[in-house]
């Protein structure tokens, strides 16, 4: 059976409005909304650019609405968490007064009994506003804007970014090569698999040779030595962000595997400090104390519980084109 | 034109293969185009190492992975190093690249892929996060809704009703009852469960080798007699949703009015959009439109598109003379590719 993984990634994107989509982000805090002139047209949500041709507009903005005709609507009866509204509603294109162009927004309906094309539209603004679209929480029935909550007021500065969270959930299987690797590990063991065209190796549990395109099962499954050399390295001085547990300075080095040609990349080192790192030093494997330990520390991943690679005291490998092995 | 077309190097489909087409599957998507890019390349005679230049069409957003595209490297064999290309497109954008790559005259063989894992996360919470940032995305904008709104637009034009829209859905995927079906509750009004795509996992990879060389590994390679792609703006409000210009444009590029196709594999994910796609291509009855059951039977992202040449191209392998594929990318066939693929002796 194979076994899947769930991992979120979470982009917290800031971004840049320009002068155009930020006066009219601007305006929203305002509850106002803008629309662009373009000839006898008044586009919304306004662009920079002829949407047909490319040339820049005039930034010529005018106020239209804040009432609308809905032009078209679906109906989302069960919402998203991205949807604004957490019960059923319509999205449509809502053509606000002295607008040209159709606006796609929520409209908070009750029920699709209650919308037709023609139907009468008005804001409901949230009371706290930053400037992004969703400064309108979503389109009501009628004439009248409305309020959500207490008015905190406009903008005190003119809003010239905005964010956006962008966060996926994935589920993704693991390669059952991966999870071979890692079981070996727990017995303290390192596997590789060696390619029967090639004859080449390859560590961490991939399961495919990337030069013959070829698939490699258990059958290809070779014993690795735990000593080797260290041919390259790296002193990470760590930043600061979300999901960082580093504060010092450590280092990430690669290690070539004895009598192979097997080079574990981006690899801790256990009893060594930083600025004793040397290309061509010798090393042996260090094991994690529990599977547990392996999970949390050490190169953890494809790796199990390798803990990292110490010296082992024996003269250093003299060799000038160690360095470049870093793979 | 017709000097430019005389110019043009011959380049021709001549053959392709693609996985099975499941609903989840728990291969990687590198394992999927290495079996894709083998049982294409196999049937001709050839392996990796006779191919000049390979472009892949893949997307990060569906794999939750940056830069996925260089593990998908393993499967083409990149050593010694090879010329290679990427499209965080459908792979019919990477074929056209592959197609344009031919035209320099120097490389005989080129492989391209489509290929996408989307049961690997939601593709109702991932796409709206590829739409307009500032006006759709935070909205939650989703393609069944702009899906939706499109429907609605081409049924008020008379071009679709829901009627012929449930027909198209019971043709292409060989099962159901149209009366059944319209009893249906919607999902998206004017939309029923039928009328939308399944989520499907799967890879496609296209073997394309230039006039003399083509000749020589197949009977009958499918000649490309045409390609363009056009398109449209990026605010889908701003469009005529009944309508689809970019389409009728890269047809008249590609050649399909000089002379009839039999079979056009049109990239429709929803049904209403085959209505409109046939209606803007003029298609006529004697045209037969998605035989191999089209995105509405299998909808692998990032490989359905590329699938459409390859079953029009399988058309003109079988003994047919001229056939049409479409391609399509963005909300509301905002981007549209046409590809002529035609019988030559």
């Amino acid at each position: 059976m194979t076994r899947f993984v769930e991992s979120t990634i979470t982009f917290p994107y800031k971004r840049s409005l320009g002068p155009l989509v930020g006066a009219f982000m601007t305006a929203l805090t305002e509850r106002r909304i803008l629309g662009v002139r373009h000839g006898d047209q008044v586009l919304v949500p306004p662009m920079e650019w002829d949407p047909a041709t490319g040339a820049e507009l005039a930034h010529d903005l005018v106020e239209v609405g804040p009432a609308g005709t809905v032009e078209s609507w679906t109906w989302v009866p069960s919402p998203s968490a991205q949807h604004p509204l957490r019960h059923a509603f319509a999205f449509a294109l809502i053509r606000l007064d002295g607008a040209t162009t159709p606006l796609l927004h929520a409209v908070d309906a009750g029920s699709p009994s209650s919308l037709d094309v023609g139907t009468r539209v008005a804001p409901r603004w949230r009371g706290s506003r930053v400037g992004r679209i969703d400064d309108i929480v979503c389109f009501v029935p009628g004439e009248a804007p409305e309020v959500e909550g207490e008015d905190a007021g406009p903008a005190e500065e003119p809003v010239t970014r905005m964010d956006y969270l962008a966060s996926i959930t994935y589920t993704n299987p693991v390669p059952p090569a991966t999870d071979r690797a890692v079981a070996a590990t727990l017995e303290r063991r390192l596997v590789g698999l060696g390619c029967p065209h090639c004859g080449r190796v390859y560590a961490g549990g991939r399961g495919h040779c990337p030069i013959d395109a070829v698939e490699l099962g258990p059958d290809c499954e070779v014993e690795l030595p735990q000593t080797g050399t260290v041919t390259n390295f790296s002193i990470v001085t760590p930043v600061q962000y979300p999901g960082q547990t580093e504060t010092e300075p450590f280092v990430r080095a690669f290690v070539l595997l004895d009598g192979t040609d097997v080079v574990l990349p981006y690899s801790p080192v256990v009893d060594l400090p930083a600025d004793q790192v040397r290309v061509g030093q010798r090393v042996e494997a260090v094991w994690a104390a529990s599977a547990d330990e392996g999970e949390q520390g050490g190169m953890g991943g494809a790796w199990g519980a390798l803990a990292g690679w110490r010296p082992t005291g024996e003269p250093d490998v003299d060799d000038p084109d160690l360095v470049n092995r870093i793979f | 034109m017709a000097d430019a077309a005389d110019s043009l190097v011959e380049v021709a489909v001549v053959g392709w293969a693609h996985t099975p087409m499941v609903r989840h599957t728990d291969r990687s998507e590198t394992e999927l185009l290495m079996e894709a890019i083998t049982a294409a390349l196999d049937p001709l005679g050839l392996t990796r190492a006779d191919v000049d230049f390979t472009c892949l069409g893949s997307c990060d957003y569906i794999t939750g992975q940056a830069f996925s595209f260089v593990s998908n490297l393993d499967a083409i064999g990149a050593w010694p190093p090879k010329r290679d290309s990427h499209v965080e497109m459908d792979g019919a954008w990477a074929l056209y690249e592959a197609w344009l790559r031919l035209q320099e005259g120097d490389i005989e063989i080129a492989v391209v892929t489509g290929s996408g894992r989307s049961s690997t996360g939601d593709p109702a919470l991932i796409y709206p996060m590829e739409m307009d940032p500032y006006f759709l995305a935070p909205l939650g904008a989703d393609p069944l809704t702009f899906a939706a709104l499109q429907a609605r637009a081409v049924i008020a034009a008379g071009i679709a009703d829901e009627r012929s829209m449930a027909e198209v859905a019971v043709r292409s995927r060989g099962r159901g009852d149209v009366d059944a079906l319209l009893a249906e509750d919607y999902l998206r009004r004017p939309l029923r469960r039928h009328d939308v795509p399944p989520i499907t996992d799967g890879a496609a990879a296209m073997v394309l080798a230039t006039g003399p060389r083509a000749r020589r590994l197949t009977a009958r390679p499918a000649f490309i007699a045409g390609l363009d792609h056009r398109t449209e703006c990026h605010y889908p409000a701003f469009r005529r949703l009944d309508d689809s210009p970019s389409t009728r444009l890269a047809a008249a590029a590609a050649g399909l009015g000089n002379g009839p196709v039999e079979v056009a594999e049109l990239q429709a994910a929803f049904t209403h959009e085959e209505l409109l796609l046939r209606h803007v291509l003029r298609l006529g009855d004697g045209v037969t439109v998605n035989p191999s059951g089209g995105a509405l039977a299998a909808n692998p992202i990032m490989a359905t598109g590329l699938c459409r040449i390859g079953f029009a191209a399988d058309h003109v392998a079988g003994g047919g003379n001229r056939a049409l594929a479409h391609a399509t990318s963005g909300p509301c066939l905002q981007q549209n590719l046409v590809c002529v693929l035609e019988h030559r002796s």
